[in-house]
């Protein structure tokens, strides 16, 4: 954490793993209604030998590691470039696909239940939907990056409305990646390239929009450098993954900043809890071993590059998060993609 | 625009980078030789590469964690970088200090150490050396972590005289000792945890952790050494002077620069040159490329497609001139895998030694893999370089004779020194079909596929093998 804000970090759930129990670069998570994690894992690169580390893998916040389902493909039900994934009222699980341009639909025990989206520019058509979320109608927005707008589709694939295009002025974007939506229907975009986040009324219509383009170590100005996705939650506090600056930046409803997380992961998760068990020597060396190492590299550049090294090095630190999601006891769960975890904090009541 | 101008722009193009566009040679050729030369000796005036873009996409090339996925990452810098002559430097470096993932399981420490041939690659050679010799993949790659006051290792020491900068014949092993006694304490921060997780490939709990150098001074040897004829209490920094001072290193690096930029076939009287640029700018690497570049033996039709490409040249080549993969996509790992299946698995090179170059990167098995791996870019017609050659010929307007069409497609691939038999062989195949049109109607795609296949033909031959 580095600057004093009003959240605790509680714990770290996840471990490095190819398969099963564990993630590989993961992009997303949602719940469903009991609350149960699905998490989007991504993986890569794109050889063979690699694609089954793609999957959605389902556990609980207690880290009782419950399955997985999906593998690298492009057969009904398999994942190239998963990039986001939402539940619908009816615990339907979408999951989009920038690589394929579609959308793919699963129940809860992840069994393929359809698909929709073809690739191209047109109303309805897809170029690299980088995030998805279901509105109070329960239709679906996405981010549709590389035809730099937002499309609202219902959950079958039809297209309802369009807008954005490309441009940094008000209104327009340069390859969103993150869409969410507050209590009252708005919608937020991380508007990726232009470095800030723009708010939109239910039918699209501008509102405002916060952060400029930049870096800075001690955050309190709203630079941010590439955000990804971002969570809205019921007192309209905006939770934005500073990507670019590897760290989390939260803003109160009329855009102020309250604080940043830059992350915490000291207490190994139960599952790396047992991986250390089971090698007790390399638990040994990591014990002496200082995790927190300075770094000399890129440190005269500073700014995002020397962050994303820090990152490299620190093993604490947020590498790479994509994702914030918000669940309805006030946690909050940073996709922490580059180290193939979640980190938990807590809002205070 | 004089044919030998171009040709002549070709040339260093290929030489110091990975080939261009005609219209690239157009835009070089109005600005002039020494100007171009001069804008590839400082990179850093043009833009750096966004790497934003591809970190997005390619969630894995973002931690570089995975080999496969570092190796894509670099291809898509050959293929996309605006500072050709930086990534050719760092290209040479690499092979000259060749360090492999194979022992060091980091793919993102190899990485780190090409980024270093890129910040020093063209400064002084002093510089160069002692980064390399603090850099963590290559403390680790030569057991420079395991060099201790009361137990020193060699195996750095030795090679940094052998393979980095003198080469045998110019030291005595009391010198390799000394050496490596300088070195001591010159390793990795957490060195035991780090060396546990490398043996056992650990990417757990949460994927790789980054190393660092860091020196220990009461693990090393401040005693006095005798090193190359002069005494004193050395450290490493003291060791690298006096190597850059000898005239061995200034002919070691010349000839390696020679053999790399030049030819295959080593000539005594321009390494000498080279060398002398070299001892007179006390090795500044900028200097020694300028003269180089700007020599007549490098200039001379003598030299032109007289070094074999390596793989990564030949397919980072051909995708600039096919247009292909200038913006991420997933495609670009099995491209990179082609690279691997020449020969040339970047990052991963065979030995401390490097690859052996020149003939012995073709036989028949990898040329099979370089005509197809080549054709199969070339041959899409729809990526935007090889319809900016289809549209210069149909801006031609007229039908294209056999003759014609061979002309316009070997110049769209910057190939101009094409011997006589190649090139009647080629318009032979072409004349089956007779002229080439556009304007009539459909005839059109049957056009564009014709010229695909000879491009597809072009890159089959000899010639576009050579550099």
């Amino acid at each position: 954490m580095i600057a004093a804000v009003p959240f605790q970090y509680t714990k770290t759930l996840g471990f490095m793993a190819n398969q099963g129990r564990g993630f590989n670069n993961p992009v997303d998570l949602a719940f469903d209604s009991a609350g149960v994690l699905y998490v989007l894992n991504r993986a890569g690169p794109e050889v063979s030998s690699r694609l089954s580390y793609k999957r959605v893998t389902v556990c609980t916040l207690a880290e009782d590691y419950l399955g997985e389902f999906g593998a690298g493909g492009t057969a009904d039900g398999e994942f190239w470039w998963p990039s986001s994934l939402a539940f619908d009222r009816d615990d339907r699980l979408y999951v989009a696909d920038e690589a394929l341009n579609r959308i793919s639909a699963f129940d809860q025990q992840g069994r393929f239940l359809g698909k929709w989206g073809a690739a191209g520019a047109e109303p309805g058509q897809l170029n690299r939907p980088s995030c998805i979320a279901f509105d109070q109608q329960d239709n679906l927005l996405v981010a549709d990056s590389l035809n730099h707008r937002i499309q609202k589709f219902t959950k079958e694939g039809r297209f309802l409305h369009q807008w954005g295009g490309y441009g940094d002025g008000p209104g327009c974007f340069n390859m969103p990646w993150g869409v969410a939506l507050d209590a009252d229907g708005n919608c937020y975009v991380a508007d990726w390239r232009n470095d800030r986040i723009q708010k939109f009324d239910a039918a699209g219509a501008y509102l405002a929009d916060l952060g400029c383009t930049g870096w800075e170590s001690s955050p309190g100005d709203g630079r941010l450098h590439r955000p990804a996705g971002l969570a809205v939650d019921d007192q309209g506090s905006i939770y934005v993954a500073d990507w670019g600056n590897q760290q989390v930046q939260v803003f109160d409803r009329e855009g102020r900043f309250i604080g940043a997380l830059r992350g915490d992961a000291t207490i190994p998760s139960k599952w790396a809890e047992d991986y250390f068990a089971a090698n007790p020597d390399e638990a040994a060396a990591r014990g002496k071993a200082d995790l927190e190492p300075e770094i000399s590299r890129d440190q005269e550049r500073g700014g995002p590059e020397y962050e994303w090294e820090r990152s490299a090095n620190v093993e604490k630190l947020f590498w790479g998060p994509t994702s914030v999601k918000l669940d309805p006891a006030g946690r909050i769960y940073i996709v922490d993609s580059l180290r193939h975890r979640l980190q938990i904090y807590q809002r205070p009541e | 625009m004089a044919k030998d101008e171009r040709a002549l722009m070709a040339h260093l193009f290929r030489r110091a980078g990975f080939g261009a566009t005609g219209d690239e040679l157009e835009s070089c050729v109005a600005q002039g030789y020494e100007t171009t030369v001069e804008r590839l000796l400082h990179p850093e005036q043009a833009p750096a590469l966004d790497e934003d873009v591809l970190r997005r996409y390619h969630v894995d090339q973002n931690s570089l964690m995975l080999i496969e996925s570092s190796q894509a990452y670099w291809l898509y810098r050959l293929i996309n970088t605006r500072r050709p002559l930086e990534e050719k430097m760092a290209l040479f470096w690499h092979g000259l200090f060749a360090t492999a993932y194979g022992k060091l399981n980091h793919a993102k420490a190899v990485v780190n150490q090409t980024n270093t041939f890129r910040r020093f690659g063209l400064g002084d050679f002093r510089s160069l050396l002692l980064e390399l010799s603090r850099d963590p993949a290559m403390i680790f790659w030569l057991d420079n972590k395991d060099n201790h006051k009361d137990a020193p290792n060699e195996n750095y020491g030795r090679e940094l005289l052998e393979l980095f900068s003198m080469g045998i014949g110019n030291y005595t092993e009391a010198d390799v000792k000394a050496c490596a006694r300088a070195f001591t304490g010159w390793t990795i921060a957490n060195a035991a945890y780090m060396s546990l997780r490398a043996s056992r490939d650990s990417i757990w709990p949460h994927g790789r952790l980054d190393w660092q150098f860091v020196y220990l001074p009461e693990d090393h040897d401040d005693g006095p050494k005798t090193f190359l004829g002069q005494t004193g209490p050395f450290n490493g920094e003291d060791v690298i002077d006096i190597i850059c001072q000898q005239p061995a290193t200034a002919s070691f690096v010349a000839s390696k620069l020679y053999n790399f930029f030049v030819s295959d076939t080593p000539d005594e009287a321009p390494i000498q040159l080279l060398a002398g640029e070299f001892q007179r700018t006390g090795g500044n690497i900028r200097s020694v490329m300028r003269a180089l570049f700007l020599s007549d033996f490098f200039r001379s039709e003598a030299v032109r497609l007289a070094r074999v490409k390596s793989p990564a040249e030949l397919v980072a080549g051909t995708a600039r001139l096919a247009g292909s993969h200038r913006f991420p996509e997933w495609s670009i790992v099995n491209l990179a895998m082609d690279v691997n299946f020449m020969g040339q698995e970047i990052l991963n090179p065979p030995t401390v030694e490097g690859w052996h170059t020149g003939q012995e990167w073709i036989d028949t098995g990898n040329l099979v893999e370089r005509v197809n791996a080549a054709a199969l870019e070339i041959g899409d017609i729809t990526q935007p370089g090889v319809r900016a050659i289809i549209r210069r010929m149909r801006e031609q307007g007229a039908d294209l004779s056999p003759e014609q069409l061979v002309d316009a497609c070997l110049e769209s691939l910057s190939l101009y020194e094409i011997e006589e038999n190649t090139r009647s062989s080629l318009v032979a195949h072409v004349e089956q079909d007779g002229d080439l049109a556009f304007d009539r109607r459909g005839v059109a795609e049957c056009a564009e596929q014709r010229v695909a296949a000879l491009l597809q033909l072009i890159v089959a031959t000899r010639e576009y093998q050579l550099a």
